[in-house]
């Protein structure tokens, strides 16, 4: 899963967001890093949307413009579940094994 | 304003180069978030942005997000071997005409002229169907609702073309032909039974009713 969809389905998963509110969210989440621009969101949500992982939560129109916001399907909860973990696992992995390198450099 | 405006047409541009469906379903939407993520007094499209548009744009169009069902991919590929089996008929026709000539004459001289009329008709319609057969694998393809209606409103007009045949006894006449036009209708009905499945029929559903 590429970084930017994991961030998406990370934004969603306390509950649903329009485009512009999963944009902030993202830039959050990844403290400032991430910078999601349009083209990038709006692919990822048409591949999210056929995939059944993200699913359209209700629009409104605000200012004349129409605002719809997604929230995460219960199959999009599960594979954002797997990945989280899949990434916790290398990450702690990562972590064990750097630590004695890290506690010799100390010594 | 007017600096909104301009970049809001300048954005309107470069989302041009999305697929249409795309754009109908959401070109506002992401035209909001666009304008929104502007910074304060722009007026042009940013190159970055620009950049990251056209790539979704290039990224939708060579590999579009809804894979087709198999159901679809089965009935596209029958769509084209209609298409063939057509072609097919049309030569047969053709090439037999002399012989349903003769067998005609020989049996019922009265109707000599009204089989010839009928296999005319055939001959010159060919490219017409074969013409629908392929513009229905395209759009089907593409999962147009409307394809769907299109392939089931000619499937209609097929049997009854069939049907009308057979009464006429063209059967008797020509066998290879009613073979041929049987195929035809065979790979018709194949076609449209699978595109009216369930799981193809997620695939049809216009973007705006999928959830």
């Amino acid at each position: 899963m590429q970084e930017a969809t994991f961030l998406i389905l990370t934004a969603l998963a306390d509950g649903p967001q329009h485009g512009y509110g999963i944009i902030t969210e993202v830039a959050q989440i990844s403290v400032g890093r991430v910078k999601l621009r349009a083209g990038t969101l709006y692919t990822a949500l048409d591949r999210l949307r056929s995939d059944g992982l993200v699913s359209v939560d209700g629009e409104e129109v605000v200012e004349g413009r129409l605002r719809r916001y997604y929230r995460l399907t219960p199959a999009g909860t599960k594979v954002l579940a797997a990945e989280a973990a899949r990434l916790q696992a290398n990450a702690t992995a990562a972590l064990t094994r750097l630590r004695p390198g890290l506690a010799g450099g100390m010594a | 304003m007017s600096d909104m405006t301009a970049l809001e047409r300048g954005y309107r541009r470069v989302l041009a180069l999305y697929p249409r469906s795309f754009r109908a379903d959401s070109e506002d939407e992401i035209l909001a978030v666009l304008l929104a993520t502007a910074e304060e007094g722009q007026t042009r499209v940013g190159l970055a942005e620009a950049w990251d548009l056209v790539r979704g744009a290039v990224r939708m169009r060579l590999w579009p997000a809804a894979p087709r069902p198999r159901a679809v991919r089965a009935a596209v590929k029958l769509m084209l071997a209609g298409a063939a089996a057509e072609l097919a008929a049309v030569v047969t026709v053709a090439m037999t005409s002399g012989a349903v000539r003769a067998a005609v004459a020989a049996r019922d001289p009265a109707n000599v002229n009204a089989a010839m009329v009928h296999q005319v008709a055939i001959l010159a319609a060919a490219p017409v169907a074969i013409g629908m057969w392929l513009w229905l694998a395209w759009a089907n393809g593409r999962g147009e609702d409307w394809a769907r209606m299109i392939s089931a409103a000619c499937f209609g007009l097929l049997t009854l073309s069939v049907l009308g045949s057979l009464s006429e006894h063209a059967g008797t006449y020509a066998p290879a032909s009613t073979i041929a036009a049987g195929i035809v209708w065979a790979i018709g009905l194949a076609s449209v039974v699978l595109i009216f499945t369930p799981a193809a029929g997620r695939y049809y559903r216009p973007r705006l009713a999928r959830q």
